[in-house]
């Protein structure tokens, strides 16, 4: 049996902690000095003292925050030191600088996943095997049903799909960090030829990607004056948010899809309102989730975001892998 | 050649929301293939094949067979799918091995009319077998199709009318003659096919045509300042609202949804039938309570809608009666332009003409609605509150000197509903929903107080709003105390309004009463539980109402 002592990471009020460097990881409140994993607005909180993260992640976060907050960076596999514990960034394959965190003190290993993925994404570094005794994975999709095309597959279903109906604005809904970019990239490289509008908030971030180097097409930032007829055939990137209320009254003849993992099940898809779904994710399906956890070669594995029952279960039967739930 | 566009046109119909695309897209799969696999996909849309070959449960046993799943992790999927032939679907993905796809140009006629009976012939070992083999030569496009007729679960969001509209739209042939033509034993073959599309309309088909539905306005307040005379009052009956048409010897009977609905109830049609005159007759058809004089809940009435050609038994078991209230047409001559109160004696002096020229007694299954007489509006008030006395809904009012208008014009039938029953009840246990509702808490079960107890007494789904339900979903996943399978006990800490349309002793129950269509009509966050109703005041409430 474990105490409390011993763990080198553990939960702290709902959020990840290591108490022998009193550091937090992607803290939900504000704290002294906070690991941030990525960019993405539910792993951040405002008001640390200090943060820590790669130097994709911080620019992004300036980005979307300001220039007013303290953040230190580090390169991919750069080691750092805080009271004894080698800290270091390693590439989780979710979004543009997204990292999973690895800790090693006294011989001990261990990793903190981030959210992940293992497919490939052109706009961002592939995941990176970590060995480690002790995993912290994610499980969005810890469940057999998940299981995702390959990207170029969604990216042509999205083309033909515009395609097909060249009387309409096709309104395409998706994350304006990470997701956004990831379909522009590959859409790209499909035969959809016409305009692609994206939202404010979305071509901000890829004014921010195309800085850092990565290549996505150029979009048109969308007006509420554009034209109708301009918009016939085109594609649109909104954020999700603008799906319900009145922001849509903007359009006339339009097409909704929304663009996220929760698609492969129709009753979410019917619910969700949408036209149409695709089915792309930048987490990691259940054999990703799998992988990753025997690759790690972690003889323990706590699971967190997500139900874990049945992967958990699952692991221990099928596997004989040691899944713990993390000391609160 | 076509299970392929059979599967695509169904995740098209799937991903549209508006009924003239769907039209559209109906309309280019028919143009685009052979009249036999045709024939077959409007058999499929119209939901004309219903049988479940194999349970959803053997698909998932036979899945966890042969690809070595454990039981348990297929149920927890299914937990969030919330359906078999889904969840065996999205778990087959990527998972056969087999590299020669040779069911991948297989037509629809072939799969329906001799693959999957022929599966029914086979014993187990062998029908396992073949499924397996059939997963793993259909390309997986096409597994969700197979699985969901395999399992009798095939739907898809398209109503009759919609398919009725598309062939309509596509050979410029009436809709109502359509209809007509799916009606009956339309079974699929080319014949069937070419028969729908048929330019040449018979006379028969002509004639079964009915008119544009009047349909009633909610009560407005501001007729109680006309005098009470200008106005005929009747129940309002919960049933199906049909249109009764005899023309040329030919009985239809139409629903206000375009649909012929003879084969459900043919003893209606036979009784009819034996009436001399032509008509065209507007009322209600109810399963009646014979012994009682009374009209049956609208449950026992489903027992009867979607059960076509009902057996003897069934007909005795739930036996149906047609009340009319409006005759619009008589031997040819259309009288809908006639003022009300005329048609009603027209109705009148028929129907005494029918009772006692017709040869049959058709009076066990045809009667013409009574009128109630309230002296003034307050006494309405009072028939419209006794209403439930009679399983009635309320009151119909209709103008006495309105013609039969079509649609729902102002200023001619008003319906004037009792309110419901309520009471405020604390949530105790919550359950995940399925089809739809799939991976959220959907089924809420409600108690009310007796002493310092809470005794479960309804059990609701309805009612909440989208937003509502996420938002209590979330609180249920917080605030439970136990897990059995799928249903949670919960921390009572919520209080809503529930409403229902009767209520009576019951033994069954723990609570010792029954309530009937019990709903959510608010959620009442302003209360606390200690706010809510207890059993007695469930028991006042029933003794008032008796």
């Amino acid at each position: 049996m474990r105490t409390e002592k011993e763990d080198l990471i553990r939960y702290k009020d709902g959020n990840l902690y290591c108490e022998l460097a009193d550091i937090w990881i992607d803290p939900s409140k504000p704290v002294k000095r906070a690991l941030i994993t990525h960019a993405h607005f539910d792993h951040f909180t405002f008001g640390c003292e200090e943060y820590l993260s790669t130097n994709e992640t911080a620019i992004l976060l300036k980005e979307r925050v300001g220039d007013n907050i303290k953040i230190k960076t580090f390169d991919y596999g750069e080691k750092f030191k805080i009271n004894g514990i080698n800290i270091s960034f390693h590439p989780s394959g979710h979004i543009l600088g997204s990292s999973q965190i690895r800790f090693i003190f006294a011989e001990e290993k261990w990793l903190i996943s981030g959210d992940f993925k293992l497919q490939k994404d052109n706009t961002c570094k592939q995941y990176e095997i970590v060995k480690t005794d002790y995993l912290i994975s994610e499980c969005t999709f810890g469940l057999p049903i998940f299981k995702w095309d390959e990207t170029n597959k969604i990216a042509n279903d999205i083309s033909k799909w515009i395609t097909n109906s060249p009387e309409k604005a096709s309104l395409l809904f998706c994350y304006s960090l990470g997701k956004a970019q990831r379909l522009l990239n590959e859409i790209n490289q499909t035969n959809f030829k016409g305009n692609i509008y994206s939202h404010g908030s979305i071509h901000r971030i890829n004014n921010c990607y195309k800085e850092l180097g990565i290549d996505i097409k150029d979009t048109i930032k969308i007006e509420n004056k554009n034209n109708i007829e301009e918009l016939k055939g085109s594609l649109i990137l909104l954020p999700p948010s603008l799906s319900k209320g009145s922001y849509l009254k903007n359009f006339k003849n339009i097409q909704t899809a929304f663009a996220s993992g929760w698609m492969s099940i129709r009753a979410l898809k019917k619910r969700s309102g949408y036209d149409k779904g695709f089915v792309i994710s930048d987490h990691a399906d259940w054999d990703g989730i799998l992988e990753v956890v025997k690759k790690s070669e972690a003889k323990n594995v706590f699971f967190h975001h997500g139900d874990s029952e049945a992967l958990s279960k699952y692991l221990v039967e099928k596997e004989s892998i040691n899944v713990l739930f993390l000391n609160k | 050649m076509s299970l392929k566009k059979f599967s695509a046109l169904f995740s098209d119909l799937d991903s549209i929301n508006s009924t003239n695309n769907k039209i559209e897209v109906l309309k280019s799969y028919f143009v685009s293939n052979e009249p036999i696999d045709n024939s077959w996909a409007i058999y499929l849309l119209t939901g004309k094949i219903n049988k479940r070959f194999i349970s959803g449960r053997y698909l998932k046993n036979l899945f966890s067979q042969i690809y070595e799943y454990p039981q348990w992790l297929i149920d927890t999927c299914y937990l969030k799918v919330g359906d078999s032939a889904e969840v065996i679907t999205l778990l087959l993905k990527n998972k056969t091995t087999s590299k020669n796809k040779k069911l991948s140009n297989i037509s629809l006629d072939e799969l329906l009319s001799k693959i999957i009976p022929e599966l029914s012939k086979l014993n187990e070992e062998e029908k396992n077998l073949e499924i397996r083999n059939i997963w793993e030569t259909l390309p997986e496009d096409n597994h969700l199709i197979f699985n969901k007729i395999l399992t009798g679960t095939f739907r898809v969001g398209v109503s009759i009318g919609l398919i009725t509209k598309s062939i309509s739209k596509l050979n410029n042939i009436d809709e109502e003659i359509i209809s007509h033509r799916l009606m009956g034993n339309f079974k699929p073959s080319i014949d069937s096919y070419q028969f729908l599309i048929n330019k040449n309309i018979n006379l028969e088909e002509l004639n079964s045509k009915p008119f544009p539905f009047l349909l009633a306005n909610t009560f407005e307040d501001k007729i109680f300042k006309y005098s009470i005379n200008n106005f005929q009052f009747e129940w309002k009956y919960d049933g199906i609202r049909i249109q009764l048409i005899k023309r040329l010897g030919n009985v239809s009977l139409w629903t206000r949804g375009q649909e012929l609905v003879n084969e459900s109830f043919p003893e209606l049609v036979e009784k009819m039938s034996s009436i001399k005159d032509d008509f065209v007759l507007d009322g209600e058809l109810l399963v009646w309570n014979f012994k009682e004089q009374i009209a049956l809940d609208f449950t026992y009435l489903q027992k009867r809608i979607n059960r076509k050609s009902p057996s003897r038994s069934i007909q005795i078991k739930y036996p149906i009666i047609f009340i009319a209230y409006d005759l619009l047409e008589i031997n040819g001559k259309d009288i809908r332009e006639i003022k009300l109160e005329n048609r009603r004696i027209e109705l009148e002096k028929y129907f005494s003409k029918w009772q006692n020229k017709t040869e049959n007694n058709i009076t066990d299954i045809f009667r013409i609605c009574d009128l109630i007489y309230p002296k003034d509006w307050s006494e309405a008030l009072t028939f419209k509150e006794r209403s439930r006395e009679n399983n009635t809904e309320g009151l119909v009012i209709k103008n006495k000197r309105s013609p039969y208008a079509s649609g729902r014009k102002k200023g001619i039938w008003w319906k004037y509903k009792v309110d419901p029953m309520q009471l405020d009840a604390v949530l105790i246990y919550a359950r995940g929903g399925s089809g739809r509702r799939a991976g959220l808490y959907t089924d809420y079960s409600f108690a009310l107080w007796k002493e310092k107890e809470l005794i479960k007494f309804a059990s609701a789904y309805s009612g909440l709003t989208n937003l509502e339900i996420k938002e209590l979903d979330q609180w249920i996943r917080k605030n439970t105390i136990e897990k059995f399978g799928p249903v949670r006990s919960l921390k009572p800490e919520m209080v809503f309004e529930i409403s229902f349309e009767k209520i009576q002793i019951s033994k069954r129950h723990k609570s010792g009463i029954a309530v009937r269509f019990p709903r959510i009509t608010k959620w009442r966050k302003d209360k606390k539980i200690n706010d809510a109703d207890s059993l007695e005041n469930a028991f006042e409430l029933m003794k008032k109402i008796s």
